[in-house]
């Protein structure tokens, strides 16, 4: 099975603006892959270089060295991204946009025509529940209502490959509930969803495969219940991975 | 191309959806009513210093809403962090960069064609004639002007890191060019070298905004039609400054981070 | 409850206390505004001895609109536009204007500078005689140059030369005798003792209003104004002496009284600075009296 997405040695490296300050590593020699149709999830604490590598998965940083494939095409043609879906951490969107008009904006630089524009758009709406404000000005969005747009972007071109940066970061049980359901209908689908969280009893769920990156290493990937191992659970897993030492109480 | 169409909608969709161009536009329809309700020794035919005044304000407004618009463009999309999830789609930062350009000058366009439209109303209504010819040359060269203006201020938006002080940079040069950029020649005729040649390479360097600007001196005082070819000229030459600070602007854009 | 109490009685003191304030104020105030020149208060208030700048560039504003734009910059050379032609045109000042005013621009200095001009103004019009599009049936639109005159007088009312220049313009080509006499007698207002102002009244009632009476009554008037000058101011002064006294002689001659006349004319030529084009207007009222004096004696 060919791999949807794959890193090679992907190193990544930040120079600093200070004087007299060292170069940031950011990644140090990547190695990943991504088989179609699974759900991958990607962990690490704080500042490990998920979003890096997301980054440079979406054309947004280029590699020191290495490289990243979408499809087996370079990350750096603008065509790779003709089939994936991405939803950043933080979801902004234009203000003065309603979610139709942002869904049609969108539509419209994957080159859909009209009549499936407005099938998909209807189709959208009613899977993030957001139809009875979809004449209404995004400013007027909550949080989550900002978040299920964003989903709903992300899902516009009908991607087979979708990458979420934390995509339940903000929201609240319910909200989380509706995106895990929202990712097993899209792994039902055949897709494969690529997505970084900090909630790992979601991940521990929904996952088939998961990688553990820190500090810019990879320093585990497999099936969820190889990574558990001997642990009582992801959490502990992950702990022990990155070498952070937990108090026990005897 | 269709790229490019689709980012310039959303820029002249914001435009008329901000408040910017309705408040300059009220505001300068107040003043010239106000001007044109001033009983000038009982005569209701003087029109000149109505059409000089409406031409300034004219131009007045639509540079800050070129400056303004533009300026805020890229920044803006960087804050709102709304630049990720549109590079995240098929679209280079060329497309991008040429679809701002392209919604702003297009919504310049908008703008100018509401404006020059009461002014060709104002005048009538005490001319009685309607040389739209002559308007169509100066409205013409006007956008061709404002698409210099916006090219450069998103050359700006890139350079600098505020829209303020981008905002405030482009307004200063542009005033300069418009108010001086004539007699700069005159200027550097008058200085010993080497600073005549350093002047002289500069006034060569510059874009000359202040010719299209000045043609309002010739609208105001019903002057013949300019031939079209030197419009066409003035155009080209415009267009070719626009191009080249499209094209400095692709290039830092390419080099920029994006968060 | 006691504190809305508290607050609205604090409220009333503190009407209480500013009404007084400015019921106190009020008189002291009405003094001081009475001290200032009545006129224009508003502009002064706002913009105080730079009034007279901005009056000036208005002035100079309407000469622009004279010119239909085709006008000088301090890049160019204005020795032809040192007195406006829209007030030399009146007569009623002396021109410092020397050189050619067709071409202050010059040779173009480069390509650019030619290619701009193009864009520009680049011919020398006046706008009583065709403007722009050299088009006679427009003289009209010299009415365009009105606004900026009025406004430079509003400016600066102590500018005796705006007064006369509008009052010439308003009423020799747009025939506007009344506004040409209201302009008039506002420059008089602010300037009482004008004798260009009221030499201009005075052709108004001639020429205009053919009322000699009053006319000759204005003109007497600035010559009796003209005579209580300082001798030097009378030295710069001497143009404005010799129109109002051949227009007292003319008006006198007109009307049959020759001797009237005559001194009139012996007064004008003792300060023209052509007193030969006086003396044919005293040797042609001479022979009017010995033309006079020499006709058989009317049948009782």
């Amino acid at each position: 099975m060919s791999a949807i997405l794959k890193t090679e040695k992907l190193r990544v490296e930040f120079s600093s603006r200070e004087f007299r300050q060292a170069t940031k590593v950011a990644l140090t020699g990547l190695d990943l892959e991504v088989q179609a149709g699974e759900v991958f999830g990607f962990l690490g604490p704080n500042g490990a270089g998920k979003t890096t590598t997301m980054n440079v998965l979406l054309g947004f940083v280029p590699p020191t060295s290495g490289a990243a494939y979408l499809f087996g095409i370079d990350v750096r043609q603008p065509i790779a991204r003709q089939r994936i879906g991405y939803l950043p951490e933080m979801t902004y969107y234009y203000k003065f946009l309603t979610a139709e008009e942002l869904l049609r904006f969108y539509a419209k630089i994957f080159s859909l025509p009209r009549a499936e524009t407005d099938k998909r758009i209807d189709q959208l709406l009613k899977l993030v529940e957001l139809e009875h404000a979809r004449k209404r000005p995004i400013k007027s969005y909550s949080k989550g209502m900002q978040q299920r747009v964003g989903l709903a972007q992300a899902l516009i071109n009908n991607p087979d490959l979708l990458i979420l940066d934390e995509p339940t970061s903000g929201l609240d049980p319910l909200g989380r509930m509706k995106v895990r359901e929202i990712i097993q209908r899209l792994k039902n689908e055949g897709k494969t969803v690529f997505f970084s969280s900090h909630e790992l009893g979601e991940v521990e769920t929904v996952c088939d495969r998961v990688a553990i990156i820190h500090q810019g290493d990879l320093k585990a990937v497999g099936r969820v219940n190889e990574i558990t191992g001997q642990h009582a659970s992801l959490e502990k897993a992950f702990l022990d991975i990155i070498g952070f030492q937990t108090s026990t109480t005897p | 191309m269709k790229n490019i169409i689709a980012v310039a909608g959303i820029v002249i969709k914001e435009l008329y959806r901000r408040k910017d161009f309705y408040v300059l536009f009220i505001l300068t329809v107040l003043v010239c009513l106000i001007m044109a309700s001033v009983n000038i020794f009982n005569d209701k035919q003087i029109v000149r210093y109505l059409k000089e005044l409406c031409l300034l304000l004219i131009w007045v407004s639509s540079l800050v809403i070129a400056i303004t618009t533009t300026a805020r463009q890229i920044p803006a999309e960087r804050e709102q962090r709304t630049l990720l999830p549109l590079l995240a789609k098929p679209l280079t930062r060329t497309q991008l960069i040429f679809g701002k350009f392209l919604g702003c000058w297009l919504a310049c366009g908008l703008v100018l064609l509401c404006f020059y439209i009461f002014f060709g109303a104002l005048a009538a209504s005490r001319e009685h004639a309607w040389p739209l010819l002559n308007y169509f040359q100066a409205a013409f060269l006007h956008w061709i002007v404002l698409g210099v203006v916006v090219a450069l201020a998103l050359l700006g938006s890139l350079v600098f890191a505020a829209p303020s002080s981008n905002s405030t940079i482009c307004f200063v040069i542009v005033a300069t060019i418009l108010t001086v950029g004539r007699y700069l020649d005159a200027v550097a005729l008058a200085q010993p070298e080497p600073f005549r040649s350093l002047i002289y390479a500069f006034y060569f360097a510059v874009p000359h905004l202040e010719i299209p600007f000045e043609m309002r001196n010739l609208i105001v005082h019903d002057w013949p039609l300019i031939g079209w070819n030197f419009i066409a000229l003035d155009a080209l030459y415009l267009l070719a400054y626009a191009t080249a600070f499209l094209v400095a602007a692709c290039l830092v854009f390419r080099r920029k981070p994006v968060n | 409850m006691t504190l809305p109490r508290t607050f609205f009685l604090l409220l009333l003191a503190l009407l209480v206390f500013c009404f007084g304030l400015a019921a106190n104020l009020q008189p002291r105030f009405q003094a001081l505004e009475s001290r200032h020149h009545q006129s224009n208060a508003f502009f002064s208030l706002l913009l105080g001895d730079s009034s007279k700048m901005f009056a000036n560039s208005f002035y100079v504003k309407a000469d622009e609109y004279y010119h239909s734009g085709y006008y000088p910059t301090i890049f160019d050379n204005n020795s032809a536009f040192k007195t406006p032609h829209v007030a030399e045109d009146t007569g009623a000042v002396n021109s410092k204007n020397s050189g050619e005013e067709t071409s202050f621009m010059g040779a173009p200095r480069d390509w650019l500078d030619a290619f701009g001009r193009h864009f520009i103004p680049n011919r020398h019009t006046h706008l009583d005689e065709g403007g722009a599009n050299d088009d006679l049936s427009t003289s009209d639109n010299v009415r365009e140059i009105l606004p900026w005159l009025k406004l430079s007088a509003k400016l600066d009312p102590d500018n005796v030369t705006t007064y006369t220049v509008t009052a010439y313009w308003l009423r020799i080509r747009m025939h506007k005798d009344k506004e040409a006499e209201q302009v008039l007698r506002e420059g008089l207002r602010n300037n009482p003792q004008s004798c260009e102002i009221l030499f201009e009244l005075g052709r108004l009632y001639d020429e205009s209003y053919h009322d000699t009476g009053r006319a000759r009554n204005v003109w007497e008037l600035a010559v009796r104004y003209w005579l209580r000058l300082p001798p030097e101011e009378q030295q710069d002064n001497k143009l404005i002496f010799e129109q109002i006294t051949t227009h007292l002689g003319q008006l006198e001659d007109k009307a049959g009284n020759f001797s009237q006349a005559l001194n009139w004319y012996q007064a004008a030529q003792k300060v023209s600075l052509t007193p030969n084009d006086v003396q044919k207007l005293i040797d042609g009222v001479q022979k009017e009296m010995a033309g006079a004096s020499s006709a058989p004696k009317g049948i009782n």
